[in-house]
Parts: structure tokens; sequence; C-alpha cells
């Protein structure tokens, strides 16, 4: 009879490794289980040819400055993990290329005919500034929205930690209207200009909620993170953060069994009490910390009378967030051969982040997020080339009529498209550089993450679903009181941070329930 | 400080909560009926393992046979996953209780596999196990495990030249017998100029098909033979040179390269490709293939001992076995009967990526695919590292 686990974690994506990171440096036995051979989930890397591609992180937010330790950073340091961070000091580039009949159009510096062309700095003065260039009479409305999301984060910091204060007891009313209106409602009720927001709301994608939807209290708290002190990368790729994360796991005495793929949830008086894997194998365990979707889980680990009627009714209930489509390029020659100046250009054929999240029903409808990841870290490729990564959002049933035989053909399609839409709007040629191309489709995604869809989001940040509320009522929201869910569905949805910390918290409630029960 | 968002509501705040409630206590109690469609393609193409039986047997020569494998139902397997012309299968198979795996060219059309078929070619490797076994013990009827289609060496439009020079050599044809039939069957859409490499007239193999081939004008075939004296007409007399290349290459055009053959033949193709100077996006290999004698290569270290033991934990079990530094930890774990994981054999894949936890390795370095924090992390493709030193490895179940 194989040993009885304290802590089973199903999942190494980048909520399961934190749980696991946690439980096993807090001392209790700790298994964490992964489909597939190597950790991560979207946090890992790939080989093509001479090129290492980054297939997921755009940047991250929270590597903090030589002044100022970031709290991703601060996670990973008090984990003993070692990853070598690459600092990075600006936000992104927006850039609306001119469609005919618009008005206000202008030339910018590639020589395109653009509405919107916006290269936002880090530093909320500096970002308040720029917008007041591009959209006059638009930065007071800016500082103030940061002023609101400085003070949001001293409560935040002040709840986790009562000695930090100042807080004020009167900022609550103002952190009450933020979580339960709209970012559109807010930025409104603050003057901002609308092609201001526009601009101030291009980060909406990273969530997947346009901002007639998404709260103006947790856009505000992304947002901030990333204009604050900028952002950073690991040096190797995610699979660097992954590798780090699974080395102190191992240090701290937790088993992690790659290939193994979580097949049975074995019930014993009405709640979890261990594991199949691989059809084959039981493990038993007293707690259960799961980094996968409920979808997923209740669909193939469980006999349907044992789900829990609110598991079903959450999950009929919710919208799968977008999901994602990205091309790796590994290219022959470098970026300034091919004339890229910025690291992150957001390309949208309209401004309005509605409008974009509407478009993107369609399968690609010219929004696409260009990325070099030269920009950073220049040697990441080898002399002479550089990488890019292609990335555009779906939602809906855009795979529905495609059959197996043409998938192929479906995705050079896509790829083709998305590849001469950054040509134009940055005015450059790619498709002739290309050495190595690999694109990945929701689909591809699907293998890879084993998620509805293949999306990274977990479910859409709506009005009725947001942050807030999601944390509030986050332990009602567990199937059992034994078993949590960590990662992408839960309450800050997609993002690496976001699992990073869905999985401390998970890892939290069952170290203090294990501790107890001893 | 006064509020700037006074307008707006707090008492919304509290309604938040019973919204959400609501919402859920509203919607349906059941499990949603069938996966959506992006998880039903990437199944439909990438199933964890296929089901087969041999159904037909074609002699290519007296070491080489075809083996037409079809679906077996009796064991789930109901379709057959559709592929990109160029992909490999894995076979899978237990001889005399080692679990060994390699990996097949897969040499029937795309078009095929919707038709509930595949062929795989298996030509006899000297000293070599699995293709020993397999046209030894393979009958009509034999029920075989593979996986699903696998690989990279494929044409993509984006990447590569509309013509494209394709050399084979020996078993090295079977990529290309699905890539011209792809190209017939309009699945697939580049200019091909086949070069196969053969030592004589009576070693070719798919002489026949390719004959066929040709007749559709559609695809240019040309054989070239390394040890016949009379060649005649339409063939090349001796091995795919430079020359030989640059005679059927477009003159004032991009043209892309791809080679499929035994590693001789890539070491011979590689030193001739570099005289035409072409850039790397449009030389395209297959995979190098099982790896053997690591201690001929150069920067093979000295004074490293004949065997070695390895203390490999698979899950929650750990054995200790011995290998002779001539095989790859891969091969040494197999002998002992421990079944690791492997796809491609080459280095590529990673599908055997594994933890080293103490002791040295040996990796060729043409067969480096490793991500860089595997360095860093000491992670290791078992398939071709060959041990220095006692070792203490951290190895997945095979699936």
């Amino acid at each position: 009879m194989s040993k009885k686990y304290d802590v089973i974690i199903i999942g190494a994506g980048n909520g399961g490794l934190a749980a696991a990171a946690d439980c096993a440096r807090a001392g209790l036995s700790t298994l964490l289980l992964e489909r597939h051979n190597i950790p991560g989930g979207s946090a890992s890397s790939f080989v093509r040819g001479r090129f290492e591609f980054e297939p997921s992180l755009h940047e991250l937010a929270g590597i903090g400055t030589p002044e100022e330790v970031g709290s991703i950073e601060a996670m990973f340091t008090r984990w003993g993990a070692d990853v070598d961070w690459k600092k990075h000091n600006s936000t992104f580039r927006l850039i609306v290329p001119a469609k005919k009949g618009d008005k206000d159009t202008f030339i910018n510096e590639n020589g395109v005919e653009v509405t919107v062309d916006a290269r936002m700095p880090v530093g909320f003065e500096n970002f308040a500034r720029k917008l007041e260039e591009i959209v006059p009479g638009s930065y007071e409305s800016c500082m103030k929205a940061f002023d609101l999301s400085e003070r949001l984060f001293k409560a935040f910091d002040a709840l986790d930690n009562p000695a930090k204060l100042p807080f004020s007891i009167k900022d609550l009313p103002d952190i009450m209207r933020m979580a339960s209106h709209t970012l559109k409602e807010g930025l409104d009720e603050l003057g901002m200009p609308k092609k201001a927001q526009d601009i101030f709301n291009t980060y909406w994608c990273y969530m997947g909620s346009p901002a007639s939807t998404f709260d103006f209290l947790y856009y505000m708290t992304v947002l901030h993170s990333y204009v604050k002190s900028g952002t950073g990368i690991p040096t190797l790729r995610s699979h660097e953060m992954s590798l780090a994360i699974d080395k102190v796991i191992r240090d701290n005495g937790g088993d992690i069994w790659y290939n193994s793929e979580v097949t049975k949830v074995i019930m014993k008086n009405g709640k979890p009490a261990g594991v199949v894997i691989n059809g084959e194998k039981e493990v038993y365990g007293k707690y259960f910390i799961c980094n996968s979707y409920p979808a997923v889980v209740f669909r193939d680990l469980f006999k349907e009378t044992e789900i829990p009627k609110q598991q079903l009714k959450m999950l009929n209930a919710r919208k799968t967030a977008v999901t994602l489509t990205t091309v790796y390029l590994g290219m022959n020659k470098t970026k300034e051969e091919l004339g890229i100046t910025d690291y992150s250009v957001f390309i949208a054929p309209d401004s309005d982040s509605d409008k974009q999240y509407a478009l993107t029903k369609d399968f690609f409808s010219g929004y696409c997020i260009i990325n070099c990841l030269n920009e950073i870290i220049p040697d990441c490729t080898p002399e002479g080339t550089c990488q890019l990564f292609l990335t555009t959002m779906t939602h809906g049933d855009v795979m529905k009529d495609i059959k197996p035989e043409d998938y192929k053909k479906f995705k050079t399609k896509v790829a083709k498209d998305m590849i001469e839409t950054c040509e134009k709007a940055l005015n450059i040629s790619i498709t002739p550089y290309i050495e190595e191309i690999e694109i990945a489709l929701p689909p591809t995604f699907s293998r890879y993450l084993n998620t509805p869809w293949g999306t990274p989001y977990g479910y859409m940040l709506e009005k009725w679903d947001s942050m807030i509320p999601r944390t509030a009522q986050y332990i009602k929201d567990q199937p059992f009181e034994n078993f949590l869910f960590c990662g992408a569905t839960q309450e800050r949805g997609d993002g690496y941070g976001c699992a990073y910390y869905s999985g401390e918290k998970a890892a939290g409630i069952a170290i203090k329930a294990l501790k107890e029960g001893k | 400080m006064a509020s700037k968002l006074k307008s707006l509501k707090a008492t919304k705040f509290i309604s938040l909560l019973k919204n959400r409630q609501n919402t859920f206590n509203n919607a349906m109690a059941r499990l949603p009926e069938t996966p959506d469609n992006a998880t039903a393609i990437a199944r439909a193409l990438h199933p964890k393992k296929q089901f087969v039986k041999v159904a037909e047997i074609i002699e290519r020569a007296d070491d080489c046979k075809s083996f037409v494998l079809v679906p077996n139902a009796a064991k789930g397997t109901k379709e057959l996953a559709y592929f990109s012309a160029g992909k490999y299968l894995t076979v899978f198979a237990d001889i005399d209780g080692m679990k060994i795996t390699r990996a097949y060219s897969i040499s029937s059309s795309p078009k095929d596999a919707l038709n509930g078929k595949y062929m795989l070619t298996v030509k006899l490797v000297e000293g070599g196990i699995m293709s020993r076994y397999i046209l030894d013990n393979w009958t009509v009827g034999t029920e075989v495990e593979v996986s699903a289609p696998e690989g990279h060496f494929e044409y993509q439009p984006l990447r590569d030249a509309q013509k494209v020079i394709c050399l084979a050599g020996g078993s090295g044809i079977t990529p290309f017998i699905s890539m011209a039939n792809a190209i017939l069957d309009g699945d697939e859409d580049f200019d091909m100029t086949l070069i196969y490499g053969s030592r004589n007239k009576d070693s070719i193999l798919f002489y026949d098909e390719l004959e066929e081939i040709k007749k559709t004008g559609k695809i240019k075939v040309i054989h070239a033979l390394s040890d016949e004296e009379n060649c005649g007409d339409g063939f090349e007399k001796g091995f795919i040179t430079a020359e030989l290349i640059k005679k059927y290459a477009p003159e004032n055009e991009a043209y892309s390269v791809f080679i499929c053959g035994p590693q001789a033949m890539y070491e011979f193709v590689d030193k001739e490709l570099e005289k035409l100077g072409l850039p790397k996006k449009y030389v395209r290999h297959e995979m190098f293939g099982e790896f053997h004698n690591p201690k001929t290569q150069e920067d093979y270290p000295t004074d490293i001992p004949d065997t070695v033991s390895i203390t490999v934990t698979v899950k929650d079990e750990t054995k200790t076995v011995t290998g002779s530094t001539n095989d790859s930890v891969l091969q040494i774990l197999e002998k002992n009967g421990i079944s690791a994981p492997s796809r491609c054999r080459s280095g590529e894949c990673g599908f055997c990526h594994s933890h080293l936890i103490s002791g040295k390795v040996y990796v060729p370095e043409h067969l480096e695919y490793r991500r860089l924090a595997d360095h860093k992390f000491n992670c290791i493709h078992l398939c071709c590292s060959f041990p220095l030193t006692d070792l203490v490895i951290n190895v997945p179940p095979a699936k």
C-alpha cells in the first residue's frame, strides 16, 4: 500500500506549483501530479531549430525595482526559487490603423496612417502626461484613477497586515464603488475623454473582459501593477520559473510525478479520499488542491451523483473566457533589420474594448498583439536572429465547421492573416524572414492545458462574477471541504501572478486545516 | 480626501454577492454534454495512443516490408488520427520483457488515414532490435500499439519556398512518398522534386509507386545510384552532391531542401549543402535517428568506465541497475525492464525529459535540443544522454 499524503495537488500549472511549494515548505507530505511531462502548464517553453520560444508570458507585474521588491519576486525569494529576472521599463504601444472614412487620422513614425498611436511609459505621472499629450484634457482623470488604485492597494495591504496603516476608512465607500461598477462607469465618472479611455483600457485583453463588463476595481489593480514600476520576465523563458519551483518542491521533500494524469477521484463518505493515476494506480490523501477546470474535473474525474449540485449550476451559469491563438516566429533577421522598435504592440481595428471583444467572435478580426522578446532579452536567440510572437483572442464556437483534415490549412490561413496585419500596421516585412514557425490555435492550447476551448483565462470576469464577489465567496465556491480549486478559474482569473496567488491561498487554507486537525 | 466617484453608488456593493448567488441558483444543474469543438479537434489529432492491427504486408526488398495498419476497434481505436505528410508514429513493443519504442515515418498519404489506413515501412537496421523484431514477427492480424502522429518534418507554406528539392536515402524515402501523395490529393501545395539515392536499381524502394507518381507530371523523380556501373537513361550516377542538387534546383528562385535518410547520408549531404550556401530556413532535416557509439565523438571525455550503475526513481519505486556507457540512459533502462517515456529517440521531442539528481552524462552536440532552463536545473533527455559516471535520476512513468 502506498503512503497516504497530507496533500495531493492535481496539476502542475502555476497555481499547482505554488500550492505544492507552500505545502512542502510547511512540512506537509505533498504529492504533485501532472499529466504532461514537464511542469508549468502555460509557463513553459519549446524548441524549434535554433530557437527556444516563450509560449505564453507577455510580462509579469510584481517584479520590482532595486528600491522596492515586487510581490511576485518576493514570493519566489521566499520559496528560494532561483530565477534570473529581466526588467522591462515600458508598458504598451497601441496602434489603431486608419480605416476608410476615419477622421482625425495622421501618419505615424512608421509611415502608417493611424487614428491612435500611443506608446505608454512606466510611472503614473509619466503615463498621465503621455495620455494628456495624445488626448488633451485627460491628465487629471488619469491621475485620479491612479490615486484611487494607490489607496486601493493600501487598503489591501492593511487587510493583510493591519500594522501597515495608514489606510483611511474613508476610502471604503470608493472601494465599494469601484468594485460594484464597471471600468467604463468609473472612467466616465472621473470625466476621462472617450479616446483616452480607449488607450487607458488597452490591457483589458489580459483579463479578457471589456470595459462595459470588467469591474473598475480589478482593472485598476491590474493597470496599476504594470504602470507603477514596470514588469519583468525570466531570462530563460517561463520554463525557468516552473523548473525553479519544481526544485523548491523536491528540495522540501515534496514528490512530483509527471506523465501522471489523474483519471478518477476516489470518494469516501461523500468526500474525496484519493485519486487514480493513469487508470491504474491509487494514491490516498487528506487534502486536495486542484489546478484544473471544474468543467473538466467534473466531466472526467467524478460520477455525476458525486458532484455537488451547486458546482453543476456554477458550470452552467459561467461563460468560458476568451481563448488565444498564438503564432511563434523564429526570424533570420535581427529586430533592427526588421524595423521592430517595441516589445509589445497592440494592433486593434477599433480602439474601443467592447468593439474589440465583439470582433473576436470571428476567428481573426485584425486584433493582434506582436511581441519581440529580444527587446528585453537581446541574446534570447542566436546572433543575427530574433523571435516574435503574435497573439489574438477569440470567443464562442470558432472551430465549429473545422474538420481535422482542414485544420492545417485553416491554421496557416489564420497565421498568414495575423502576420500580414502586423506587417501592414508596422509597415515592415516579416514573411520572407521566417526560419521557424509554430501556430497554436485553441485546439493546441486544449491539448496542452486540457481546458475548455483551450482557454488559459478561466471563466469570464463578468459584472456579477467579478473578483471581489469571487473572493468573498471563495470557500463557499469550493466543492468539498478538503478539495479546493486554484488557478485561472478562481478569484483573480487569468495571469501568472494571479495563478501563483491562488495556489498560495489554497495552500494556506490546506496547511491551516491540516495543522489544526493534528 | 473627497470622493471622486460620488455619483456611483457604494450601496450597489451589497447586492453583488446576492446577484452572484442568484445567477448560480437559476442555472441548470447538469454536466455539459460534449466537449467543445477545440477539444474535439485536439483529441482527434492527438489521441494518447492508437491501437491498430496489421491488415496487409507488402515486400519491398529482402530486408524491407511495408505494413498496412488499420484501427483495432476492439481495443478502442475506431478512427485513425489525421496527420500532415512527413509525420511519424512511435511503435511500442514488448520484446522479451523489454519495453521499447521506435519512430517510423508514415509512408501512406494523409487521405488514407481518413479511410482508416496508415502504412509504415520498416527496413532492417544492422543490429537493430526493433526492425528485426517487426520484420520477423508482424503478420496479418498482429495487434500493435502506436502513438499519435508526431514530428515537425513537414511543408509549411509560410516558411518554406514554393519549390522544394527533397533528398532521400534508403528507407528515408518514406515521408516523401506521403508528401508526394498529399500533393496529388490536393492536401499540400508545393513543387516537389525528389532526388532519391540508392545503391543500385534493385535496392530502390517504392520504384513502381514512384514511376506512377512521375507519370502524373506534377512531381519530378530522379534516382541517384551510387553502386550501379551502367545506370542507363533516366538515372544519375553517384551520390547526392551539390552539383546534382544544383542541376535540378531552380536558377533564379528560392528553393527549400528537405532531407531524410540514414545518418551517413546526413553527414555527406550536409557538407554538400554548405557549398550551396542556402539560408538555414531553406534546409530542413528529418530527425537524426537513434545515436550509437558515443565514444567515437571527438569531444567524448577520456577515462570513462565501461559500466556504471543508475539509481532510478519512477513515481514511488526506486531501483538500481547497471549498464554500459555505450548505451543511452534510455537504452539502459529498457534493457533492465524499466519502461521510460520516449517518442522520437533523437533528442528532439523532449518526451523523455527527466531529472538528473546526481552524476554526469555526455550529450552529442548535434542532439542538444534541451531547453535553456533544463541545463540550469539539471534536466536531461534520456534518449541522447550517455552516462559518464554512476547516476541518480528521476524519470516519469511511460504513459
